[in-house]
């Protein structure tokens, strides 16, 4: 019984690993590869387009959903001890450093990873992925690059287009609703930020890009089995990017706010 | 002379599922080998191989000289400019036109400008007998049409070896003798060595100069279409035969019934 439990508990860890180490040299051979020719613009352009320009009805949606909502709580909360003025103070500082990012990554896990994840999983099923090999043509090199650089510059742009909506969220309740002035919210908003923190959240921005891209390009490079196969590689590819996207948000808020 | 392909003890298990255990042969410059098998006997495996795909557990392939299996990625691919591989399924990159499929590696591998590239795309077509279907994509072709761009995108850097996977499984006979034809074509107006992996006895004795016969792991055979129809192996006389009854199968086959036994009225309560 109980050998059973620590056989059945060391495949776990050795299963644990070893996809960390295949995940850690396929990381490995993309950012290589990033400098290798030919390079194919066209097929960055598609990339660009898919990542970043079709991803921003949502990111506008998302953003001025939790901003409105957030703001509603501020208002509410410092409205306990008469302090409605700082509900914008803190509607800018939370924004910036946490939601934007935060937000505009797990979001785009959704909509950019597992789509990432889909492709390269029916591409790997349907023998294309072999197709481009065959054709002298590293898949690395054509598949995951593009799709790592599209996010890399995508994610930031985005958070920054999040935060953007995130304040005109935040002056619709707060200056249409609660009645705050509107020139006295446009300045507290940014009143406790400094340039570290937009530096910080283009920073989280840029990691959960990278970690999109490669979890994604991973798991559908990676998929076997068919349609079961293809069906489970978005999935599991939204739940890791998501998990591993809140880990790093951790650490790089102890680590860059220090 | 050097051999164009040789693959030499080879062997290939997945877990304990032994699927090549010592293969053996070797095809000349120009010459058009088939290699035939039942379903499962590995003949894929066999083609990946000699593409690099899957790695060897023992023994080698070499083509012109180079052995797949100890080339860098650089250099393999290299190689595998010279060589076309036909899937089985075609695997046409569905997101792009036939056009850009067949013209995908010329666009990455030369400098032709696109005139030139649209001109060889072209010609590509017409040596497969599709004309005028450029700017179509993959879900809008027959299995036929596709497995016919899928040579068209095989050929278009000129190869010198061509490697054809099961390329008339699942098609009607007639689209298996246009494609018998094609292949033929091909062979003698690019003067390729080829490989072709079928199960197709017809097209198999049409094509081929040798026909090899796969059977649990090794090659049992590789002779000229008419030695290996008169080889007295009952293995390869069931093969030609199609009979469920012999040696071929290592599960015995469920037993024969007379058709004139069973009546339909007698099912019916």
């Amino acid at each position: 019984m109980l050998t059973h439990l620590f056989d059945r508990l060391g495949t776990r860890v050795l299963k644990a690993f070893s996809e960390a180490g295949d995940f850690a040299v396929l990381s490995g051979r993309t950012f290589i590869a990033v400098f290798k020719r030919p390079f194919d613009s066209a097929n960055l352009m598609r990339q660009f387009l898919a990542v970043g320009v079709n991803s921003i009805p949502v990111i506008t949606l998302t953003s001025l959903a939790i901003s409105m909502v957030f703001a509603v709580q501020l208002s509410y909360g410092f409205r306990q001890f008469q302090a409605e003025g700082l509900a914008s103070q803190v509607q800018g500082l939370a924004i910036v450093r946490e939601l934007a990012p935060v937000i505009t990554g797990l979001m785009m896990a959704g909509r950019v990873g597992s789509a990432m994840a889909a492709e390269l999983g029916t591409m790997q099923v349907t023998e294309q992925i072999d197709a481009l090999e065959c054709l002298a043509t590293d898949p690395i090199h054509y598949l995951f690059v593009p799709r790592l650089l599209a996010a890399m510059v995508m994610l930031p742009l985005l958070t920054g287009f999040s935060v953007y909506v995130g304040f005109w969220g935040g002056y619709a309740l707060l200056v249409g609703v609660t009645g705050q002035s509107a020139s006295v919210y446009s300045s507290e908003f940014y009143k406790l930020l400094a340039f570290r923190d937009v530096r910080i959240a283009l920073t989280k921005a840029l990691v959960f890009g990278v970690i999109i891209a490669l979890v994604g390009c991973w798991r559908g490079y990676r998929t076997r089995g068919g349609a079961e196969g293809v069906g489970n590689a978005p999935t599991s590819s939204v739940v890791t990017s998501s998990l591993w996207i809140l880990i790093s948000d951790f650490f790089l808020t102890k680590l860059l706010l220090v | 002379m050097e051999p164009v392909i040789e693959a030499v003890h080879l062997s290939k298990a997945f877990g304990p599922k032994v699927v090549l255990s010592d293969v053996n042969f070797s095809v000349q410059e120009g010459e058009s080998l088939a290699v035939m098998g039942g379903s499962g006997s590995g003949k894929t495996v066999l083609l990946r191989t000699i593409m690099g795909l899957l790695t060897p557990d023992s023994g080698h392939v070499a083509v012109e000289g180079n052995v797949i299996q100890a080339l860098d990625r650089q250099t393999l691919f290299e190689v595998r400019k010279k060589i076309g591989m036909c899937f089985q399924m075609a695997a046409l990159f569905d997101s792009m036109s036939v056009e850009e499929n067949i013209g995908f590696a010329l666009t990455r591998h030369t400098d032709m400008s696109k005139a030139e590239i649209a001109e060889r795309v072209d010609e590509c077509l017409t040596l497969v007998g599709l004309r005028n279907c450029q700017k179509l994509r993959p879900a809008e072709l027959s299995g036929g049409m596709k497995r016919r761009v899928g040579f068209a995108r095989a050929i278009a850097l000129k190869p010198q070896i061509l490697l054809f996977d099961e390329p008339t499984t699942g098609l009607d006979p007639v689209m298996t003798d246009v494609i018998g034809r094609v292949i033929l074509d091909l062979k003698h107006q690019l003067g390729v060595t080829t490989i072709t992996i079928t199960h197709d006895l017809k097209s198999a004795f049409e094509i081929a100069d040798r026909i090899a016969l796969l059977f649990r792991g090794e090659i049992i055979a590789c002779q000229p279409p008419a030695e290996f129809k008169a080889n007295p192996n009952p293995v390869i006389q069931q093969f030609l035969r199609g009979d469920a009854e012999g040696p071929f199968l290592t599960d015995p086959p469920p037993p024969k019934r007379s058709t004139n036994s069973v009546s339909h009225q007698a099912l019916v309560p």
